[in-house]
């Protein structure tokens, strides 16, 4: 396959549709000393969308984005950008942009002087630097030391130079960390222009709720693995599944006669509970016979969070189950 | 190559603390050979000393501004994480050492020669005053003397050398202070060593092993047949530890996780 520098234009953005703008990760498994980091990671990241990376912390996402990026090898497995291993690109930022600690940059040194040199490493110019400083609104800051930047800056910082090869694929570690809400809005409309452009996105956070607007996809991962790899929609849906929300003046009661057909009742507030196990007619219907007052009956609409909680949940449940039996 | 040679230009000529160290080098190398050639006395013919050793005494103190300019400036990247930032930009690692090495040889190269040419004039200026005059057998110093012109031609290849060695041990290591103070073990301890073992075999040994003093009988110009390595002999010593450190340090480089 001829190198895509050499090929003409039209060549090039076609070569980048169909294999450059995907990130694969397949049955990745390391070990650091006692702790399995990764234990079978497989996903694969597609153009076009945001993916969010998604765990507690210590579940792999750093680790697999390290081995994605050539920087740590994995026992078992392989991981590819663009059908290609890391190590094997020549200009590797003008494929993969990554950000993977912000405050990886030598503090000594301005923020337009950092990218400076990792421009001339992908043999572009001071030009594009400025563009991708103004693209950030990093702006006169620029010019300071960078261990004087607060964490937002240099998040802004990182960001810039993840950008400077305008890559078709992205990989942002914890991107929202630090930043204002300014700084979180800032970066969820460009995340979602990128992917617009038909980039390939990977955003990995802890805390779900940064994603929610943001991602159409979510890769969750627990213990070194995938636990859940689902369009955000279909993840809500399975999670809001048998869920009601009943608005009752009466709630004591409500909950009485629910628990005698056994629904599980949870108060969510003080006129307001979340019903599972029963169906909204049935409730409605249950109610009626009990003679207790209620102002609204709906299917409840869970929020990404809960989601995910029930996820991670159940993974470490399982993991705590396995690990006694195998004791 | 090339990327990788300019992006390491590119960050060395941005790192403000590499030319305050280019110019300590310069500065405390040629001070220190003038103070060693104060302290000195030739009263009368035959005294016995190696006026161009002692002008150059300096290079003992301009190694450890070498070694801390090649640990912090190119090897210092552990210590902030950047050395990540580097590697995803520059996957191929040999090339990055390769390029870091070649980028502070060409930094340290101009640093030391000024460095030799002030200790020289320092020597040529102070040693008169202290005796070592053309009458007490001691001719002014000069680079037209093959002999001297040698001394000064290793001088600077031997910080030169100190640099890359101690860049060798910085990626071995990964940890700035105990890069620093592996170097300057292996160069001061080493040094002095074979002080303190009594028997004679083994004292030869480890003078002939220890990267410094055999590293620095290139700036001998008399007894030469009296020196347990000959000037050049000596130099390769040193050159077989910089050799060792860059290929340690390369190899880990390459293996290890970053």
């Amino acid at each position: 396959m001829a190198p895509p520098r050499d090929a003409p234009a039209a060549d090039r953005a076609l070569a980048c549709d169909v294999m450059e703008t995907t990130i694969e990760v397949a049955g990745l498994r390391k070990r650091y000393g006692p702790t399995l980091a990764l234990d079978g990671m497989t996903f694969t990241v597609t153009p076009g969308r945001v993916t969010g990376f998604v765990g507690p912390n210590g579940a792999g996402k750093s680790t697999t984005m390290r081995v994605v990026l050539g920087l740590d090898a994995a026992d078992e497995g392989a991981a590819l950008v663009g059908g290609r291993p890391y190590r094997s690109l020549r200009d590797p930022l003008r494929h993969v942009g990554a950000l993977l600690d912000a405050g990886a940059l030598q503090p000594s040194r301005t923020g337009r002087n950092h990218l400076l040199w990792l421009a001339h490493s992908q043999g572009l110019g001071v030009r594009r630097v400025d563009e991708v400083i103004d693209l950030v609104g990093l702006g006169p800051a620029a010019r300071r030391r960078a261990g004087g930047y607060s964490l937002g800056m240099r998040q802004r910082l990182g960001i810039a130079a993840a950008l400077l090869g305008d890559p078709p694929i992205l990989m942002l570690d914890e991107p929202f960390n630090g930043l204002d809400p300014e700084g979180m809005v800032w970066i969820r409309r460009l995340l979602g222009s990128l992917a617009a452009e038909g980039r390939a996105v990977l955003v990995s956070s802890h805390l779900m709720s940064e994603l929610e607007d943001t991602a159409g996809h979510v890769v969750v991962v627990g213990r070194g693995r995938v636990v859940a790899d689902a369009a955000v929609a279909d993840l809500i849906a399975a999670a809001s599944r048998d869920r009601v929300t009943l608005r009752t003046s009466d709630r004591a009661a409500a909950m009485t006669v629910l628990a005698g057909v056994g629904a599980a009742v949870t108060v969510s507030d003080r006129d307001t509970v979340t019903v599972s196990g029963v169906p909204a007619e049935r409730v409605v219907g249950l109610l009626n016979a009990g003679g207790v007052p209620f102002s609204e009956v709906a299917a409840h609409r869970a929020t990404l969070e809960e989601a995910y909680m029930e996820l991670t949940r159940d993974a470490v449940e399982f993991r705590a189950a396995s690990g006694g039996a195998a004791r | 190559m090339r990327r990788e040679l300019r992006a390491e230009w590119t960050k060395l000529r941005t790192e403000p603390g590499a030319g305050w160290l280019l110019t300590a080098l310069a500065v405390l190398t040629a001070a220190a050979g003038a103070a060693v050639c104060a302290s000195v006395t030739c009263p009368a013919a035959g005294c016995g000393h190696d006026t161009v050793r002692l002008a150059l005494a300096g290079v003992q103190v301009g190694q450890a501004v070498a070694a801390v300019l090649a640990v912090l400036v190119a090897g210092g990247e552990y210590g902030t994480g950047m050395i990540r930032t580097t590697l995803t930009a520059m996957p191929r690692r040999g090339a990055v050492l390769a390029a870091k090495g070649a980028v502070l040889t060409g930094v340290t190269l101009p640093a030391a020669v000024l460095a030799v040419l002030g200790s020289l004039l320092a020597g040529r200026l102070v040693l008169p005053g202290r005796g070592f005059t053309a009458a007490h057998g001691h001719p002014p110093l000069s680079l037209a003397d093959g002999p001297t012109l040698r001394a000064a031609a290793g001088s600077v290849l031997y910080l030169a050398l100190v640099a890359l060695l101690s860049l060798g041990i910085a990626f071995a290591v990964r940890d700035t202070a105990a890069a620093i103070g592996a170097v300057l073990g292996l160069l001061y301890a080493s040094a002095v060593l074979p002080l303190m073992v009594g028997d004679p075999d083994w004292q030869l040994v480890l003078w002939r092993l220890s990267p410094s003093n055999a590293g620095l009988s290139v700036q001998a110009t008399v007894n030469l047949d009296g020196l347990p390595l000959g000037p050049w002999a000596g130099l390769g010593v040193l050159v077989a530890w910089t050799a060792a450190a860059l290929a340690g340090g390369g190899l880990l480089l390459r293996v290890r996780d970053a």
